[in-house]
């Protein structure tokens, strides 16, 4: 049985246009298209359409798209050499630091004072006046002295520490080492003289903050003192003067008010 | 000689990045033409090509090869392209580039034309993109998938899910309204050998 193509079937007539037809419905459309002009105009301008709309191009963009996949590794598993600080153990770098900071305040010797002007926080190598006396001066000399002694000591026994870190090798994981007893204590005894010492410095300085404040309210209290009577005497002076210009304008008015003669 | 999609697509399922990628070179151009001319901006057409990629990167251990993987690529490219439209709603705005001159591509692409050749190819396409505005989405997506990425009706129907005959009423009515502006703008053989 022969197939039969009607004109008003487009989707068949866009299906023969696009070629995706089977080889009876192919014969059936060439059969109508041979008797009839109308879908015969019709698909040469289908055609037609399609000659056109292949003009129509994107534009010619660089795109350059890529999958670029993050890195799942976890941190720790990253391989990187070990830095010479990694081998020092903990307590060597607590103890090295503390002393750095014990001697910083010491050579930057801080001072809080107040004063007319104000607070003053200073800092040098200035020698404050609290230390005038020549035997606090002697005994500061000294301790400092020996300070200067025991951080060299402790300098040097932390370089050799270090040393012996990088010998054992650069690789190993950072982790106390066997340490030696007499330098843990030596250690230790620093640690406690050093806070021994600023907190004796630190009381001093509060007393000495503590006493300027009180000189310095008295001082304040003495000079509002002194204005409030400044100001008593003028506002005084001031009242007599209102007075005797009372007492005249009275006068005045009394010698004016009184009969013609 | 160049691996098939399929061998590539294993091969990025066993975690092989490189072998996406290779897919992505091959398939950018046209996913990113497919957006363009369905949505008609440069810069959208590209966010839509990449979101593509990475969606497809992403969905990849769900892939199972039931479809081909450019089907696949064309369905979350269509699909984002009809978010984009939904989100802006707004008609599809054709618009021609800045830099790209028609005129230019065609010359490098085929024989030497004369100048007015040129200008009428570039004139042309300009229609063209309007006469493409008018059209409905679905059957602007329909003339697109069949003109220019060349899938079978079934494919189609299968990307847009409607049925066989939907799609080709869809193209049959999508190239008459296209006739129609061609033909008011002097532009077909069919109306000028009338004239």
């Amino acid at each position: 049985m022969s197939m039969k193509f009607t004109c008003d079937d487009k989707p068949t007539l866009v299906a023969y246009l696009y070629g995706e037809v089977d080889a009876a419905v192919r014969q059936a459309i060439d059969d109508h298209l041979a008797k009839c002009a109308a879908c015969a105009d019709e698909l040469t301008s289908l055609g037609d359409v399609r000659s056109k709309i292949g003009l129509w191009a994107p534009p010619d963009v660089e795109l350059d798209f890529q999958i670029v996949r993050k890195s799942q590794l976890p941190a720790s598993n990253v391989l990187r050499p070990v830095r010479w600080w990694n081998a020092v153990p903990v307590w060597a770098q607590a103890a090295a630091a503390i002393l750095v900071v014990a001697a910083g305040l010491s050579i930057a010797n801080l001072q809080i004072k107040s004063g007319p002007d104000g607070f003053v926080v200073t800092t040098g190598w200035i020698q404050g006046p609290a230390l005038s006396a020549p035997a606090d001066r002697v005994a500061v000399d000294r301790e400092v002295e020996g300070w200067k002694t025991a951080l060299v000591s402790l300098e040097q026994q932390l370089r050799n520490e270090i040393r012996a870190s990088h010998e054992a090798g650069a690789t190993r994981a950072a982790a106390p080492g066997v340490v030696d007893e007499a330098t843990i204590r030596r250690v230790q005894q620093l640690i406690a003289d050093a806070e021994q010492r600023h907190e004796r410095q630190l009381a001093a300085r509060f007393v000495d903050f503590a006493r300027d404040m009180t000189m310095q309210r008295r001082a304040d209290m003495q000079n509002i003192g002194r204005v409030v009577g400044q100001y008593d005497e003028q506002l005084l002076r001031q009242r007599q003067i209102l007075n005797d210009q009372g007492r005249v304008l009275n006068n005045v008015i009394r010698v004016s008010s009184s009969p013609q003669q | 000689m160049a691996a098939t999609d399929e061998e590539l697509v294993a091969r990025s399922m066993d975690g092989d990045v490189d072998s996406f990628n290779q897919l992505v070179l091959r398939w950018e151009r046209p996913i990113y033409a497919l957006a363009y001319r369905v949505i008609g901006r440069d810069e959208d057409a590209r966010d839509v090509a990449q979101e593509t990629f990475l969606r497809a990167f992403r969905a990849l251990p769900g892939f199972k090869g039931q479809a081909k993987f450019s089907s696949w690529l064309y369905r979350i490219a269509l699909n984002l392209c009809r978010d984009w439209i939904r989100r802006k709603k707004r008609t599809p705005l054709v618009e021609m580039p800045e830099g790209v001159d028609v005129a230019e591509l065609a010359a490098e692409q085929g024989p030497v034309e004369s100048i007015e050749d040129l200008v009428s190819r570039q004139e042309m396409s300009r229609i063209v993109a309007e006469g493409m505005k008018l059209l409905p989405d679905e059957q602007r997506t329909a003339i697109v998938l069949k003109e220019y990425h060349g899938l079978t009706f079934q494919e189609i129907a299968d990307l847009q899910g409607c049925p066989l005959s939907t799609v080709k009423t869809r193209l049959y009515q999508g190239l008459s309204v296209l006739r129609r502006h061609l033909e008011s703008r002097g532009m077909t053989k069919f109306e000028s050998e009338k004239q």
